[in-house]
């Protein structure tokens, strides 16, 4: 017994040497990401990054959540040089446990506006999507819609159609009326929002559209990025659903509808980071954020590139500039908030 | 005090100390996490239980119960007709059943809703749309895709059934009805409470499709005290406090099967042979078969692959085979470890004089009941902490530098899915233990056999059906994991439940199709190899 377990030892310390050697032999450069994003054109971006650069990319992908909490477990040993996550929310989060650290890029510094980015440039955002307010144009027109506030009016009652609070949209969207308006506001909205809903939350963002068409609400809250989603699956019903309702951008008037972002942030100990650098560089770049722009139904953040020509069809928008730090502050209690007014 | 002190000396055996490491091994992660329960919850404890909990609660508790007497009405009354009569088809009827198993619940949530959805096609073929996404639709959508656990572990059970005490029944009077109720189902309730509470622990750890139909449970409470509320502690509390009420059900329950104790007096048992029934009741009987066979597998199964048609050109690339092999080594490779495990455990609590520590065992089968991510983090902490302490030595006294070499490497995926799937192996194989009796491994003893001698030449062999089910289990189950994977997999690796996931995540439902098929055709072929297994047994 005891040899088998020091053959055991000796073969698992054996292979973690050898396979240390083979490292130091090749002197690789790399960048390790940990990405809550999986789309096809980040990889193909991914791609595009090590051909340019000689840097190879090494990605693991999990929710934002769990790369987080990975990410607190290896504490200093952690591998990650970038992590990216789909909600400005989570980099705020990730920038308070300390998992991030600020860098200096002046091509970042001038590309992402303010709002877009952290303070301490702790992380940038590189896409934006808008939280929206889609209707059937049997049932409703334009002037009906106005702000988000708006739609705890009675005039609603049974006709909206949203998803659980569990969900991170919802969280920051919430958030946002937290840090405009102030708790109680908020906690009125969510409130209203649970008595005019047209039935009880379920189901994705797509879920949402399909039964606004189904007619078993008038009007949902979803992100743009799904009616693009929506308007080119390869499953006809989907694209009908699409087809079926019209995008309204809500409080044009004030401060604007509420975006959210997908962003990246430098970890903390990153073993790599001036290649981290580089790496967010190229993804704020023109060329990339053309490729984001196209493939996913996403707002850039380089003012330089336009959005796709689906996006441009549902017309231009002012977007609230609130600062997505706040967002990110105020999550906590909009989830607390939710749970109060019994937004399942 | 001294006496106790003497008894333990006098029964330690090297089983003993086997025994005592495995279960250490073993139970680690779920130390890690129940010594939480002693730090006590995070501050939004009191709103979580205020707000939350009571509806939370309540929702599992529906859950619980609706599951429990669907899935033993499926898959009791399924595995007594296709081992007790003869209907048509019923070798193919006989694998079928256990399909749904190879389809994730999420899936098969997502694949009923776009069934009975807006478009799908029962609104296209009768007008008709149901809502699925409710109580009752998760209920029927957890049910039918979990019966098999209480479907294999009942049919095995029913084939090993000697005919004997049937005949008994019969010739003293009892009706073919009275014989199933008085006396066979009390006879298989090792077996089928086996399987259900496999079936409860998947329902209570279930988070896609739950959260999919918007039900909230007590694993939603767990995830979302940890994520949105941004509390690990009272995350890690709620799951302690989970596993507790598991461990508890599991205790009375063994309690209560002591009580009546179980074992097979006759020791050459005819094998139960089919009857042929009237024409009218066969269709019954099929139809009966036939239904969990249609909703649980080939239902969903042609959702997906039209889902999969509209997506195949887009999905299918190089690299997707590639994680398909990956997939499959790594469910393969698992699945042999923890029935290794499974099985040492078992047999060195057989072999082992010292009752303490047949006590713990119990304990390392409580992976199984908590959640996926949890394990994770169970496993992540003290592993990490060997690693980091390993590449200190190395660096102090060798100056050389290494990597770590559990996290991120299979190693501690292996472990972790070891940790959670032990009770999936070793319940099934323990149930057929319990049947095989006592007697024959004294009598070999008695010819002054050795343990392992007697294991290799008479328990292995008897008991050779019940161990391959538990390594096809086990290996589905690898198959179809998620949040643990998520977390703990090597940078390089994918499976392909991830890959499902990162589409479906993203409401590419269809695109998760193909990915899903692949995970189902490979959990297919070893079932298809099991029964071949057993029919050439019997």
């Amino acid at each position: 017994m005891k040899k088998i377990i020091s053959i055991l030892v000796l073969a698992v310390l054996f292979t973690a040497c050898k396979k240390e050697q083979k490292k130091e032999e090749k002197k690789q450069e790399e960048v390790n990401v940990y990405t809550h994003r999986h789309y096809k054109a980040d990889q193909e971006l991914f791609a595009q990054f090590e051909k340019e650069t000689g840097i190879k990319v090494n990605v693991v992908n999990a929710k934002a959540d769990e790369l987080m909490q990975k990410m607190t477990v290896e504490g200093e040993q952690s591998p990650a040089d970038v992590l990216i996550t789909v909600d400005a929310g989570r980099l705020v989060r990730a920038k308070n446990k300390g998992l991030l650290q600020g860098v200096k890029s002046e091509f970042l510094d001038k590309t992402i506006p303010s709002h877009l980015k952290d303070v301490d440039n702790n992380w940038f955002a590189l896409t934006k999507r808008a939280r929206v307010i889609v209707y059937n144009p049997e049932k409703v027109t334009p002037e009906e819609l106005t702000t988000y506030e708006a739609l705890i009016d009675d005039k609603w009652k049974k006709k909206i159609l949203i998803r659980s609070s569990g969900n991170i949209y919802n969280q920051s969207l919430l958030a946002s009326l937290i840090a405009n308006l102030g708790e109680e506001k908020a906690t009125e909205w969510a409130k209203g929002m649970v008595a005019n809903m047209a039935r009880s939350p379920k189901g994705n963002d797509r879920d949402q559209v399909k039964a606004v068409v189904a007619g078993e609400g008038d009007v949902a809250v979803v992100n743009t990025y799904y009616i693009g989603k929506l308007l080119n699956s390869k499953n006809p019903e989907e694209v009908k659903a699409g087809e079926g309702v019209k995008i309204f951008f809500p409080n044009q008037e004030g401060r604007g509808t509420h975006i959210n972002v997908s962003g990246a942030g430098i970890a903390k100990y990153a073993p790599n980071k001036e290649n981290a650098i580089k790496f967010v560089e190229f993804l704020a770049s023109k060329k990339a954020q053309e490729v984001f722009a196209k493939a996913n139904y996403e707002y850039p953040v380089n003012e330089e590139v336009a959005p796709s020509e689906l996006l441009k069809s549902w017309g231009g928008f002012k977007e609230d500039t609130l600062s997505l730090t706040k967002l990110g502050e105020n999550n906590k209690k909009a989830v607390l908030v939710f749970d109060n007014a019994e937004w399942k | 005090m001294k006496n106790l002190f003497l008894h333990i000396k006098r029964d330690t055996t090297k089983w003993s100390i086997a025994l005592l490491t495995i279960v250490l091994f073993i139970t680690i992660p779920v130390f890690t996490i129940f010594i939480n329960l002693f730090y006590g919850p995070g501050e939004t404890w009191s709103h979580l239980v205020n707000k939350l909990l009571p509806n939370y609660v309540s929702n599992s508790f529906i859950l619980i119960v609706g599951t429990s007497f669907l899935t033993l009405l499926f898959g009791i009354s399924s595995a007594w007709i296709v081992s007790r009569y003869k209907i048509p088809l019923r070798k193919t009827l006989e694998w079928l059943l256990i399909l749904p198993l190879a389809i994730p619940s999420y899936i098969t949530a997502y694949a009923y809703a776009g069934i009975f959805d807006y478009g799908g096609v029962v609104e296209k073929l009768f007008n008709l749309k149901i809502d699925m996404m409710n109580h009752f639709g998760l209920i029927f959508v957890l049910s039918i895709s979990l019966y098999p656990y209480v479907y294999v572990a009942s049919r095995a059970f029913f084939l090993n059934q000697s005919s004997n005490i049937i005949e008994a029944s019969k010739l003293l009077g009892a009706s073919e009805k009275k014989t199933f109720f008085k006396l066979i189902l009390p006879l298989a309730r090792p077996a089928f409470i086996g399987g259900l509470i496999l079936v409860l622990m998947e329902v209570l750890n279930d988070y896609g499709a739950a959260k999919y139909y918007g039900i909230n449970t007590f694993t939603t409470g767990i995830f979302r005290a940890w994520f949105s509320l941004e509390e690990p502690d009272t995350a890690i509390y709620l799951s302690a406090i989970l596993v507790l009420i598991i461990f508890v059900l599991i205790t009375l329950e063994k309690q209560q099967r002591k009580r009546i104790g179980y074992f097979n007096a006759t020791k050459n048992h005819k094998r139960v042979q089919r009857e042929s029934v009237t024409l009218s009741i066969r269709i019954i009987f099929f139809v009966t078969v036939f239904i969990p066979v249609l909703l649980g597998f080939l239902l969903p199964l042609f959702q997906l692959l039209y889902w999969a048609y509209l997506t195949f050109t887009e999905v299918f690339t190089s690299e997707f085979l590639s994680i398909s092999l990956q997939s499959l080594l790594i469910a393969l490779s698992s699945a042999f470890v923890t029935v290794l495990f499974a099985l040492s455990l078992l047999f060195f609590a057989k072999w082992n004089r010292l009752s303490i520590i047949n006590m713990l065992t119990k304990f390392s089968v409580l992976g199984y009941a908590i959640p996926g991510a949890v394990i994770a983090v169970g496993v992540l902490i003290p592993t990490l902490a060997i690693d980091k302490w390993v590449v200190t030595i190395f660096r102090e006294y060798f100056n050389f530098k290494i990597g770590f070499i559990l996290n991120g490497t299979i190693l501690a995926l292996v472990y972790a899915y070891t940790v959670r799937y032990l009770a999936v192996a070793y319940n099934p194989i323990e149930a057929s233990t319990l049947k095989l009796g006592k007697s024959l491994s004294e009598a070999s003893k008695l010819l002054r056999k050795g343990n392992i001698e007697t294991f290799f030449k008479i328990e292995f062999p008897l008991l050779k059906s019940a161990i391959l089910s538990a390594f096809i289990l086990v290996f589905v189950d690898v198959m179809k994991e998620l949040p643990l994977t998520l977390i703990l997999k090597p940078y390089h690796i994918n499976t392909l439940a991830v890959k499902a996931y990162e589409y479906a995540s993203d409401e590419l439902i269809a695109e998760a199709a193909l990915p899903s098929l692949f995970i189902i055709f490979t959990g297919v072929i070893p079932v298809l190899f099991l029964n071949r297994l057993i029919a050439k047994e019997n």
